[in-house]
């Protein structure tokens, strides 16, 4: 009888916790659900819901450029997902990916020793876990981790110089990362199990979404609402599956020196900011942390697919 | 003695914003004809410090709010008509501009910054899929 109550107590006791845990999760499911809806009613037709989602688009761009019948796993393509002519180019240059020698890099650097004797192996073991476990929230430590800040801190931690949190180094090693996690199949699962991590993911959302910078933009403004239309001759990428590709491998950067071509996810938010009109937060300030937290999350089961390319 | 005057408003305004809920207007606080430049950057100067607090300090053509400030400042000093502040990178921008014109601007960037920040603690869920906007 006394073992039946113990045994009862400890499976209400796992259920109560259980239950805390997946609620700590449910404004930022409901919210990921709900971008998943909106952006498949967007892309469902784009000429038939022309008056509700594309107002500004031509004729031609409806017909001849935007795809439809887009599903979720689609938009991990960033905006080749539904715009056919950038989908021609990414196709052909995809044959020769401009990654591949930085994933190559990135590999060395993985396995070179520090000065101590010790290498990135000892701070990350799986380079495929390593690629798809980051951003996450560090419960001990009460905030978000990212995939630049572990880098450097296993940098730090051995007696080395951290690295630029932009292009380089660091951005080949999370393409080696990367790189193993897309082999590996893994799909983005970012966490949220406390109330510190779900704050931090509401602080990056109202990052998201607030309007700030002279031109008094918000990130929605191009990537939710915005998605999909033109600003001259390029067309807006979606939120969902923003995260996935990272780093990446920018045309624009790489036009001057092709070798800071590929660069972090931090680097790019910093120039979508910088372009609002704002002095962009630091790579890796608790905002931009928050920020990329919130913005991995949308990207929950989503496969990973970097390192990529984008124009 | 220009100076002890310089100082002495910069002062006063920067007391007057800090101590006191003044409400923010960037037509009125900012208007050179009506305040006088010293005073308009002295608000400029005040408000942009709050807002780099803040993260949220503007930049624009690459020349960060305060760049732009302490061009203003120096214009002041030397008299010249036209502006050309530093970028963030500490480097010769390209933007010139007349130096009431930029002082103006410095001023109306530093309150917005501020403003909007207060506005968007109400309207930020409007753009929210499943929350506020609607389709």
């Amino acid at each position: 009888m006394l073992l039946k109550i113990a045994k009862t107590t400890v499976l209400v006791a796992l259920t109560a916790c259980a239950l805390n845990a997946s609620d700590f999760n449910a404004q930022a499911e409901k919210d990921r659900l709900a971008l998943i809806k909106y952006f498949e009613a967007k892309f469902e037709n784009p000429e038939k819901n022309r008056n509700t989602f594309f107002p500004y688009s031509t004729d031609d761009e409806l017909k001849n450029n935007i795809m439809g019948g887009l599903k979720h796993q689609d938009f991990a393509l960033g905006n080749y997902a539904f715009s056919k002519n950038g989908r021609a180019s990414y196709d052909e240059i995809k044959e020769f990916p401009p990654t591949e020698e930085w994933i190559e890099a990135g590999e060395e650097l993985y396995n070179k020793k520090f000065a101590n004797g010790k290498s990135f192996a000892n701070c990350f073991p799986n380079p495929a876990e390593t690629g798809a476990m980051y951003p996450m929230f560090d419960e001990k430590r009460k905030e978000v981790i990212t995939s630049t800040l572990a880098i450097n801190e296993c940098l730090t931690s051995n007696g080395e110089n951290k690295w630029k949190t932009t292009k380089g180094k660091l951005a080949h090693l999370q393409s080696f990362f990367a790189a193993s996690a897309t082999e590996e199949e893994k799909v983005v699962n970012v966490k949220i199990e406390s109330a510190d991590a779900a704050a931090a993911y509401e602080n990056g959302k109202k990052y998201y979404y607030a309007q700030r910078g002279y031109l008094k933009l918000n990130c929605a403004s191009c990537h939710v609402q915005g998605a999909g239309q033109r600003v001259r001759n390029e067309s807006l990428s979606q939120l969902l599956g923003q995260t996935t590709h990272f780093p990446v491998y920018r045309l624009k950067w790489g036009a001057k020196n092709p070798a800071d071509g590929l660069g972090t996810l931090e680097r790019r938010m910093s120039g979508c900011i910088k372009d609002e009109g704002q002095v962009p937060p630091k790579n890796t300030s608790k905002e931009m942390k928050d920020l990329l937290y919130f913005m991995a999350y949308m990207s929950n089961g989503m496969k990973f697919d970097g390192p990529d390319f984008r124009k | 003695m220009k100076k002890i005057i310089n100082l002495t408003i910069a002062a006063t305004v920067a007391l007057t914003l800090t101590t006191s809920l003044h409400a923010m207007d960037g037509k009125k606080d900012c208007d050179v004809k009506a305040n006088g430049i010293t005073k308009v950057i002295a608000t400029a100067n005040v408000y942009n410090d709050q807002a780099k607090k803040k993260g949220l300090e503007f930049r624009r053509l690459n020349v960060n709010n305060s760049d732009l400030i302490i061009s203003v400042e120096e214009a002041i000093k030397t008299g010249a008509k036209e502006v050309n502040p530093k970028t963030f990178k500490g480097k010769q921008s390209k933007t010139k501009l007349e130096t009431n014109y930029a002082a103006e601007r410095a001023c109306k960037f530093a309150i917005a910054a501020l403003t909007q920040d207060q506005e968007a603690k109400t309207t930020w869920r409007l753009a929210v899929p499943g929350d506020g906007y609607k389709y």
